[in-house]
């Protein structure tokens, strides 16, 4: 394009930039860009969430990890042995004084978008209730392996909660909370239908 | 150097701090800012677009577009290149974006329908010669034109045409070489052209 056969710049390269780059639009277009623009998440709001709840939530990811993988040697240890172990051996507990589902909940301080509503925390409660109640039967170290990741998540639950106090309806916090209790009626019910599983075998 | 170069160096690197100062508020969610932005650079997205486009109507709601895009992309700017090329990079995706949805629309009367948009734009001025060119700009097929601007008009190589306009090297040159022969002929211009 830039030269002519002589290697001298062509007449119509020459014309071509004497044209001028911009050419302002015949009216003001801002308006209605500007009618169009979505707002940002103001970027000091989320800096205001403090450290930890970046630290519950990676801890999380990693409780769930953890109890998934319980669950599934659990879910192989009784298929294999289910026929040698009496069902209803008594375990000493040992493990951890896990977290009341309902003291982890009960504080929270949605905003009105939140997604944890009423039913929801009502529905986890009785799962969580029925799930203590039958968790002594699993054996011993499974059990407290999992006592341990639920009790994990539910102290974490009670911390976003102490922080929804202080900042209601941060959408941030309420992800957070939503996504935990999501893991931890994941692990629920993982553990539950693992018992369920187990106590439909017949002993010997 | 000389004191002149001097300052104008000066001068640009002000203004290259300033932008970035109007970029990073508008980051942060600044609508001022970005409306200052939109007021240095909108010459530039419109005249792009109208040359693409042909068309005045069309042109305005590409460089809309183009300014919006960048509203939403502009977190993930990271000032490698300027803002005006990274601009000017939406507006040319805004312009093929808008003819990709034409044609869907329209099926293939579309490109019908895109050559009865060979208007000459009044908004380039009424400057004899220039006029003369812009008018035969205008008049030119789609293809040819698009490539006749990125690569004549705005210096991007055949290879960032090609790439920008999903095309074939190849064809980004003959489609530049055609746009000179059309636009040789219409501006009565000895043939060679030299």
């Amino acid at each position: 394009m830039n030269q002519g056969p002589s290697g001298r710049p062509d007449r119509l390269e020459e014309a071509l930039s004497q044209l001028p780059r911009g050419i302002e639009p015949g009216r003001d277009l801002w308006a209605g860009i500007a009618a169009r623009l979505e707002p940002r998440s103001d970027p000091a709001r989320v800096r205001a969430v403090p450290r930890w709840a970046w630290a519950a939530a990676a801890a999380v990811v990693l409780v769930v990890a953890s109890s998934l993988m319980t669950a599934t040697l659990l879910r192989r240890g009784t298929a294999t042995t289910v026929q040698t172990v009496p069902a209803q051996v008594a375990v000493p507990s040992t493990a951890p004084a896990v977290v009341p589902a309902a003291a982890s909940a009960a504080t929270a301080a949605f905003g009105p978008g939140h997604r944890v509503g009423p039913a929801y925390l009502a529905n986890r409660r009785v799962l969580a209730r029925e799930l203590e109640g039958r968790l002594a039967r699993l054996p011993p170290e499974g059990r407290e392996q999992l006592a341990k990741n639920i009790a994990e998540l539910r102290r974490a639950s009670a911390e976003i909660n102490a922080a929804l106090e202080l900042h209601p309806g941060d959408p941030l916090l309420e992800e957070l909370l939503f996504n935990i209790y999501q893991d931890e009626i994941l692990v629920l019910t993982n553990v539950d239908r693992l018992i369920a599983a187990d106590t439909t075998r017949i002993p010997l | 150097m000389n004191e002149h170069g001097t300052q104008s160096e000066f001068e640009r690197a002000r203004r290259a701090a300033d932008e970035r100062a109007l970029v990073d508020s508008a980051k942060r969610g600044s609508t001022a800012a970005f409306e200052a932005l939109y007021r240095d650079h909108v010459g530039k997205v419109y005249g792009l677009c109208l040359r693409m486009t042909a068309n005045r109507a069309t042109a305005e709601d590409c460089t809309q577009e183009a300014f919006i895009q960048a509203w939403r992309s502009l977190p993930s700017f990271q000032n490698r290149s300027a803002f005006g090329t990274w601009l000017h990079r939406i507006a040319v995706n805004a312009v093929l974006a808008l003819g990709r949805k034409r044609r869907e629309l329209l099926g293939a009367d579309a490109s019908v329908d895109e050559d009865a948009e060979r208007l000459p734009h009044p908004d380039s001025g009424d400057d004899g010669g220039v006029l003369d060119l812009e008018q035969a700009i205008g008049m030119l097929p789609a293809g040819a034109r698009q490539v006749l601007v990125l690569v004549g008009l705005y210096g991007h190589t055949h290879e960032e045409a090609a790439e920008m306009l999903g095309v074939a090297v190849g064809t980004c040159k003959s489609q530049l070489h055609r746009a000179r022969q059309m636009l040789a002929e219409r501006l009565a211009l000895p043939e060679g052209f030299p």
